[in-house]
């Protein structure tokens, strides 16, 4: 589904045509923010970075042949999140602070061994996780600046506008209806200022 | 990043009146537009799904689907009730090629989008190629339905005569042709 198939879902977006020379500077900023795999296993923060449209683990844009066609740049956004299922980890945490009183005799568990056993619990229900992975298409034409995301979502949007900016150092503004009529000032006067028409009959 | 960037937009009910504009051109028979002398025109018509929300609500009130939603008294009796349209499916034809795409407010933004396939195989670049021809060409056809409402929403025939005329169509019901009169064409 995307920008090479399937139906067209999109958010479109203007950006400024790129500098001079720009292959050599927007390889860099692809590499410096493509998608890394996280340190370790137990990472829980979401990870955001750019991958080849191909293959969400193709992340090297050393070869433009890749990802850009004359003057089209298409590349992914990728995020990855660790989500623990909530009801499980709850009822895992619940047996364990159950096995804790009765190791220890007590009726109750305080809330900082709570805490430390919450915090294991975590750790290791992590390992065991799957991150859920996420790959957004995006297509830029550099001739005439404007872009698309593959993606109507306002969190998955706000994602993208930010690592667009810190890549490229651009900011994205959203297409707006009123663009289509943007040579006419007095057309979006009128349309913005004169407000909705009421469609109900009028009483005779 | 800051938003003052970004001017205000259109307000919500330019996205609805514009896809209620849409509606009601097609159904009484004027769904086609020029787009200037080297664009061609364009015919168009409601598709199979229409979605309604309450006046300063986000979330879909009622939800019309199947084979000419447009022409149900469902859907006329959506707009009588006072909702406004949230989203509408429409199919464009250009020449010989044949879109279909949903447009939701308020950005008239462009879901499920199905582009005429030209190339039926070559490689990857040759199909992103075509692929982003017809998407700009989609926008483009959208750009020029969107000033055609425009020039008609801000002329002073629509409060003398597309409003009143657009006011019959709605509480007439589906397929009337209401408040035209004969050889007359809605502006």
């Amino acid at each position: 589904m995307g920008v090479l198939k399937g139906g067209l879902s999109v958010r479109r977006y203007r950006a400024e045509t790129p500098p001079e020379g720009f292959r050599d500077t927007y390889i860099n900023a692809l590499e410096e923010n493509q998608f890394r795999e996280p340190l370790t296993e137990v990472h829980k923060e979401q990870r955001v970075g750019w991958t080849q449209v191909h293959n969400l683990l193709d992340t090297s844009f050393l070869d433009t042949n890749k990802w850009l066609y004359n003057q089209y740049a298409v590349f992914g956004l990728r995020i990855d999140k660790k989500v623990l299922p909530a009801k499980l980890f709850q009822a895992h945490l619940q047996k364990r602070c159950e096995g804790w009183c009765q190791a220890n005799g007590r009726e109750r568990c305080p809330s900082k061994v709570k805490g430390e056993l919450k915090e294991a619990l975590e750790l290791e229900m992590l390992l065991k996780t799957l991150p859920r992975v996420a790959v957004y298409e995006v297509a830029w034409n550099l001739n005439e600046g404007w872009v698309i995301f593959h993606n109507q979502s306002e969190v998955p949007n706000d994602t993208f506008r930010k690592l667009f900016h810190r890549t490229f150092g651009m900011v994205l503004i959203p297409h707006d209806p009123l663009d289509f009529v943007a040579d006419r000032l007095d057309y979006i006067d009128e349309l913005v200022g004169s407000g909705a028409s009421d469609l109900r009959m009028e009483a005779s | 990043m800051s938003d003052t960037e970004e001017s205000q937009g259109a307000p919500p009910h330019v996205a609805s009146e514009f896809f209620l504009w849409l509606w009601y051109q097609s159904e009484t028979g004027q769904g086609r537009v020029e787009l200037g002398s080297d664009a061609g025109t364009v015919e168009y018509w409601v598709d199979d799904r229409i979605s309604f929300r309450a006046v300063g609500e986000e979330k879909v009130s009622a939800i019309m689907t199947g084979d000419n939603p447009s022409l149900t008294p469902e859907a006329h009796a959506a707009l009588a009730g006072g909702k406004v349209i949230r989203d509408v499916r429409l199919a464009l034809r250009k020449e010989d090629r044949e879109y279909s795409v949903t447009l939701k407010a308020p950005r008239i933004e462009i879901a499920g989008a199905k582009l005429p396939a030209l190339v039926k195989s070559g490689d990857e670049g040759e199909v992103l190629y075509e692929r982003m021809f017809l998407y700009e060409e989609l926008h483009f056809i959208l750009g020029g339905l969107f000033r055609a409402f425009a020039t008609a929403r801000c002329d002073e025939a629509w409060r003398e005569r597309t409003l009143p005329d657009l006011r019959r169509w709605v509480a007439a019901g589906p397929a009337s042709g209401a408040g035209l009169d004969a050889g007359e064409e809605a502006s």
